[in-house]
């Protein structure tokens, strides 16, 4: 039915496209931009491998239209790296062993991307609490939550 | 050795291409002119298909491929028996059976097309339990058979007289619900007919060879016209073996349109599609000495393996015989049946059928060791058997640090019990539990190895071939970490191949706790035959005698004269030109020294492994809510080649554990599941879970790699019974029936108030 | 998804006029963290959406003189949460804001798509009607306000009138000596949706209690406010006996929902003992 010309910033990068209403942000990302590091895990908006930053927020990107999107500047786990030069978090996840299978990985690192940015210094509370809108079914969370304290640490040396 | 990761905490080798969101899962791969494929299931236990009309749905502009039932080859598939048909042909045996599918191009078009489609069908009773489907006269779930699956039966040493020498026996009813896997991604295939006309397919799999003789089998093509990519997985827990159609009908789906077809699984759909674990019924009668050692044991498990058998007899098997070896026992017996029922299919789950029986049977003993007024630790401790030792199914014991794994436990979680700092609303208590599984099976065949080929680039680089899958639990990063160990080169100078059938030596992939054992030692071998190669090429060019050649920091060089030496990539590059030349490949097999089961006895695996956990939860008495405060899991895994990945295994076997017994409950009601989301299946959440803690034990066993032995299995299987023990010390209350959910707890402390109220009055 | 027409009107009279054009094939969409649900599993098959992100009306927090606190339908939940004005005016509403559902939805979802969609399973209705919230509706034919009470009338049903929109949720300045607490049960803790919640609102003159509000929500069709307990503790002095009671009285007053997250004998329990840790809190009687 209705199609859309929307223009949105996807990793600092402006992207003016025409989509059909009923276009998911996360197809959007996945499909159209192939950008398929974000990934998606469920029907009900649990699972969370589907988060991206929309304005510096951490949302579900299959919760979300395109055309919501319309505007919005977006970060994805493909934005996360500066070139070659990997995020704290990134460095740290594979350094504790925060990932396994990798799957819910992109969406636990842009969770936790928004969290330090606005805690710099969590509590292990305060980040399992952050995290509860992801799901891992390999790690059982314990390295995952190491490789954010890591992280914090070394982005507030830094 | 300066270089060797062996026995280092290791990032996993594809980390990098994970945390940039650079792997290509199945769901992820594109190829031009894909379609998007939709699965119609049924919304019946069980029903005739009177008439499908696909007209409309095929009529819908986009749509490229209809079929269903009629459009299927007349083979079956299956595990043990071959009796499903990759879309259901005139009738459906459980609600989510496929009947129809579809490619389109785009996955909402092709999802529109199942709006338009008219399955007629005609509901036929069904029968839901195991006890209304062995009820005689009950009619037969598949044409020509009873309902009885597969049963088992032994009878060892003289139980009976076992039981009446005992000072204590006792008797009690366990059952099990089942788990669904919950692996993030949902089950994904990409399949296409390449150049040459050979089907080509991508799937989220554990077994790239035994998914593709699934394939090929149901399809009726040789295999070698098959060609099966494992596409990066996101986790399998057992559930991505052979069991679920998704890849049968992407196959069907490519053959019939001539196009790439792509199916992903929606997450309500692979609530339906896979195979979640074996529910049983367990009767354990139990007879111990009064100090605690077990004389006598007999089983008795009823299991629902649902509409099909898939891999539920093996499964059944591992409840039923599993468990008897990890203790000296000499008298047991057995009876274990597996009954079809109209309930979606069970299958094969992370620990294989361990989980049921040793929530039984640690219950059982927690229980059987306060009868008696003994410590529960001391009666693990006595009845566990020793290395060096046959159980009473013919395993041999080339090692266990079970011993090991119960003192770290009760030395990591303290014996609390009584009231919680949070008043005396709360209870607090303490539980433990032990476990044994197998490294390898030689079950599916008379083969349980592996083959490991390794092709040398010119600049010395290696690339390793194996067919064995990396799920996650980090595969790729074992046969990275030994065969860099094995040519003394930097991890980073070796690079493993996704298993491709095309390409990678055959293996049976990740089962059975299968691939450090098989694979590892299969590395082992090849390198060892790379570097024979490499130093006889060296002593060729460097004119110096083999035995004065050594292999050290990625050069053969002269254990003498350091300056006469050769790199590997000199080398790999020499080797080729000249005359007569080639590149270097090496090539190494191994199979396990085992035995296929006779008569139900045998030494099935090249090594056991072994793992104990201890738990405090907290019970709110007046909510019923079981909160874990503290686990424990020790894991035996031989030799910890990477005790990052062993850690992370334990971690997320505990965590998983914890969901089965107080968290995850798939609802089904009268065939239908009920709760097929993660909204309303709720798996553990970080803020839902203690900070798990992990140990190893490193038990070094003769066959295994460096001494390694599986590591991750194991760590499933002990924690539901410490669970349901830590709530037995902390209330007084026995919970028999998996989950522990607060209902449940609430129900039996009213109960026994209530009884406690009638006594005093 | 089923294909649909994406609208954005910008004033409240438009899409009014839009909604009462397109009668039952169309629906508001805010936040869509539940409507995309509904539509992606095709629960809902609306022709058009009518987004009313366009509608700056629906926007910001502010106080008036009387110090009724304006929240704008289009809120989100972080904002609410992060909002100083919430803080200072109505510190639960906004510590609840805070823990509910996860961040990303809390990042997403609105408080007035969270009304409208009326879950029983959530946090926020309960807790506004303790605090005597009312709503603002307004269409093209006018603006009116019902008390929450009114609004919130059945599992999943409203009292919105077809063509109207939400406009803003109105919280009266709570009185300067009462204190409210906000208490969410999960039935198991990998669960985050209430199982059932408790708000109470007291005012208390040493160990007299002057006035108290209290509701229990989530495991009730909609939520309930408890008057008979309300009674029973208004010019009384606390005791835990007289707590106890209340909390029984709340037990007894509910009708439960009865579902597979929790049957109504277990629900009616919970809220009980709910109830009674809530108020033991409240009235100082001990900390849990």
């Amino acid at each position: 039915m209705s199609k859309h010309t929307i223009s949105i910033t996807v990793n600092r990068q402006r992207h003016q496209m025409e989509v059909p209403a009923r276009r998911l942000l996360a197809d959007l990302l996945r499909e159209d931009l192939h950008l398929t590091g974000t990934k998606r895990g469920c029907e009900t908006g649990t699972c969370g491998a589907c988060s991206v930053l929309l304005n510096g927020e951490l949302v579900k990107s299959c919760l979300s239209l395109a055309v919501q999107a319309d505007g919005c500047a977006i970060s994805t786990v493909e934005g996360l790296a500066n070139g070659d030069h990997l995020h704290p978090l990134q460095e740290c996840f594979m350094q504790c062993g925060g990932l396994q299978c990798g799957y819910c990985t992109p969406g636990f690192l842009m969770a936790a991307a928004a969290l330090l940015a606005q805690n710099p210094n969590p509590t292990e509370a305060e980040i399992r609490k952050a995290l509860n809108g992801n799901l891992c079914r390999c790690t059982g969370y314990t390295q995952i939550v190491e490789s954010v304290m890591r992280a914090a640490q070394r982005m507030n040396a830094n | 050795m300066e270089h060797s990761t062996l026995g280092k905490d290791t990032p996993q080798v594809n980390a990098r291409a994970k945390v940039l969101g650079r792997a290509q899962y199945a769901g992820d791969i594109k190829l031009p002119g894909m379609l998007h494929a939709k699965v119609l299931r049924s919304p019946y236990p069980h029903a005739k298909i009177v008439r499908i009309d696909t007209s409309a749905a095929a009529a819908l502009p986009g749509v490229m491929s209809v079929l269903t039932g009629d459009d299927c080859p007349k083979s079956l598939w299956g595990g043990h028996h071959k009796e499903r048909s990759i879309l259901a042909r005139d009738v459906v045996r459980f609600a989510g059976e496929e009947v129809v599918a579809i490619a389109a191009v785009s996955e909402e078009i092709a999802r529109d097309a199942l709006d338009l489609i008219r399955v007629e069908y005609d509901e036929l009773p069904a029968l839901f339990s195991p006890q209304e489907s062995l009820t005689a006269g009950a009619s037969n779930i598949h044409t020509g058979r009873n309902n009885i699956a597969h049963a088992i039966a032994f009878d060892k040493g003289d139980v009976d007289a076992g039981f009446s020498q005992s000072h204590l026996v006792f008797e009690q009813t366990y059952s099990t619900h089942p788990q669904y896997p919950g692996y993030l991604e949902p089950m994904a295939t990409l399949a296409h007919i390449d150049v040459d006309g050979r089907l080509e397919v991508w799937a989220s799999t554990q077994s790239a060879f035994l998914a593709r003789a699934r394939l090929a089998s149901a399809l009726e093509l040789p295999v070698s016209q098959i060609r099966f990519h494992q596409a990066t997985t996101g986790g399998g827990f057992g559930g991505k073996i052979i069991e679920d159609a998704n890849s049968l009908v992407a196959g069907l789906l490519a053959l019939k349109s001539r196009k790439p077809v792509r199916l992903v699984n929606t997450r309500l759909e692979d609530f339906q599609a896979a195979c979640s674990s074996l529910p049983e019924q367990i009767t354990l009668k139990i007879g111990m000495s009064r100090d605690g050692i077990i004389l006598a044991k007999e089983v008795r498990i009823v299991a629902d393996c649902g509409a099909y058998s898939g891999l539920c007899s093996e499964i059944m098997h591992v409840s039923a015989m599993r468990s008897d070896n990890m203790h000296r026992l000499s008298n047991i017996r057995c009876h274990a049946t597996l009954a079809y029922t109209h309930n979606p299919p069970h299958g094969a789950f992370r620990g294989f059928g361990g989980s049921q029986m040793l929530f039984a049977l640690n219950s059982h003993l927690d229980t059987m060791a306060t009868k008696l007024g003994l410590d529960v630790v001391d009666v693990h401790l006595k009845n566990a058997i020793e290395r060096g030792e046959v159980s009473a199914h013919g395993w041999v014991i080339g090692s266990t640090g079970l011993k090991e794994c119960i003192a770290q436990c009760v030395e990591s979680v303290p014996r609390a019990r009584g009231e919680s700092e949070a008043g005396d609303k709360k209870r607090r208590g303490w539980g433990m539990a032990t476990a044994m599984h197998v490294s390898g099976n030689r079950t599916i065949g008379n083969w349980d190895g592996s083959t490991v080929v390794l092709k040398f680039h010119e600049d010395g680089r290696v690339l390793i071939h194996s067919g064995e899958a990396d799920m996650g639990q980090g595969a790729a990063t074992m046969l990275s970490q030994i065969v860099a160990h094995e040519l003394t080169i930097p991890l980073v100078n070796v690079h493993v191949v996704a298993p491709d059938t095309d390409i990678s030596p055959f293996c049976l992939g990740a089962l059975a706790s299968r691939v450090t054992i098989a694979g590892g030692n299969a590395a082992i071998v090849a390198a060892s035959a790379a570097r024979e190669k490499l130093l006889r090429f060296g002593a060729e060019l460097l004119k110096v005698p083999l035995e004065q050649l050594e292999l050290a920091n990625g050069m053969v060089r002269s254990k003498t004269d350091p300056t006469l030496s050769k790199t590997i990539g000199e080398l790999a590059k020499l080797h080729i030109w000249r005359e007569g030349g080639e590149g270097i490949q090496a090539q190494g097999s191994w199979d396990a020294k085992t035995t296929m089961h006779n008569n139900l006895k045998g030494n099935v695996a090249s090594a056991y492994s072994f793992a104990a956990q201890a738990v405090e939860v907290e019970v709110d008495t007046e909510t019923g809510q079981v909160v874990v405060t503290k686990s424990f899991v020790s894991d035996d895994c031989g030799k910890a080649l990477n005790p990052m990945a062993v850690h992370g295994q334990s971690n997320g076997a505990a965590a998983q554990a914890i969901g089965w017994t107080l968290y995850e409950n798939l609802l089904i009601e009268s065939g239908r599941l009920t709760n097929m989301d993660f909204a309303d299946y709720t798996m553990p959440t970080a803020d839902a879970l203690p900070r798990l803690a992990s140990g190893i034990v490193e038990s070094n066993d003769p066959n295994g790699p460096y001494g390694a032995k599986g590591a991750s299995e194991t760590a499933i299987l002990p924690g539901a019974p410490a669970i349901a023990n830590a709530v037995f010390n902390a209330i007084g209350i026995r919970i028999t029936e998996l989950p522990i959910t607060p209902e449940k707890v609430l129900a039996a402390l009213r109960a026994r108030a209530d009884q406690m109220e009638s006594a005093r009055g | 998804m089923v294909d649909f027409d994406f609208l954005e009107p910008q004033t409240v009279a438009h899409a009014s006029q839009l909604l009462a054009q397109y009668g039952e094939d169309a629906r508001l969409i805010a936040g869509g963290t539940a409507l995309i649900l509904a539509l992606r599993q095709r629960m809902l098959q609306p022709r058009q959406l009518i987004s009313l992100t366009k509608i700056e009306k629906l926007r910001g927090i502010t106080v008036d003189n009387a110090g009724t606190l304006r929240i704008g339908a289009l809120t989100r939940h972080s904002e609410v949460g992060a909002s100083e004005t919430v803080r200072a005016h109505h510190p639960v509403l906004a510590g609840l804001a805070r823990v509910l559902a996860n961040p990303q939805v809390r990042n997403q979802g609105t408080f007035g798509g969270n009304l409208c969609y009326a879950d029983p399973a959530t946090d926020p209705p309960g807790c506004l009607l303790a605090l005597e919230a009312s709503i603002t509706l307004e269409s093209q034919h006018g603006e009116r306000t019902l008390p929450i009470a009114d609004f919130l009338v059945d599992y999943f049903t409203t009292a919105i009138e077809q063509d109207e929109i939400l406009v803003a949720i109105n919280v009266p300045a709570s009185k300067a000596n009462s204190n409210a607490l906000y208490t969410r049960h999960l039935r198991t803790a990998a669960e985050h949706r209430p199982l059932v919640n408790f708000t109470s609102i007291v005012e208390c003159e040493g160990p007299l209690c002057i006035d108290a509000r209290i509701v229990t929500a989530a495991s009730t069709i909609t939520p309930v406010r408890c008057t008979q307990a309300e009674s029973l503790l208004r010019g009384k002095t606390i005791t835990p006996e007289l707590v106890d009671a209340a909390a029984q009285l709340v037990e007894t007053q509910i009708s439960p929902i009865s579902d597979s997250r929790g049957t109504d004998d277990y629900r009616r329990h919970i809220a009980g003992v709910v109830a009674q840790r809530n108020l033991r809190k409240a009235f100082g009687l001990e900390n849990a």
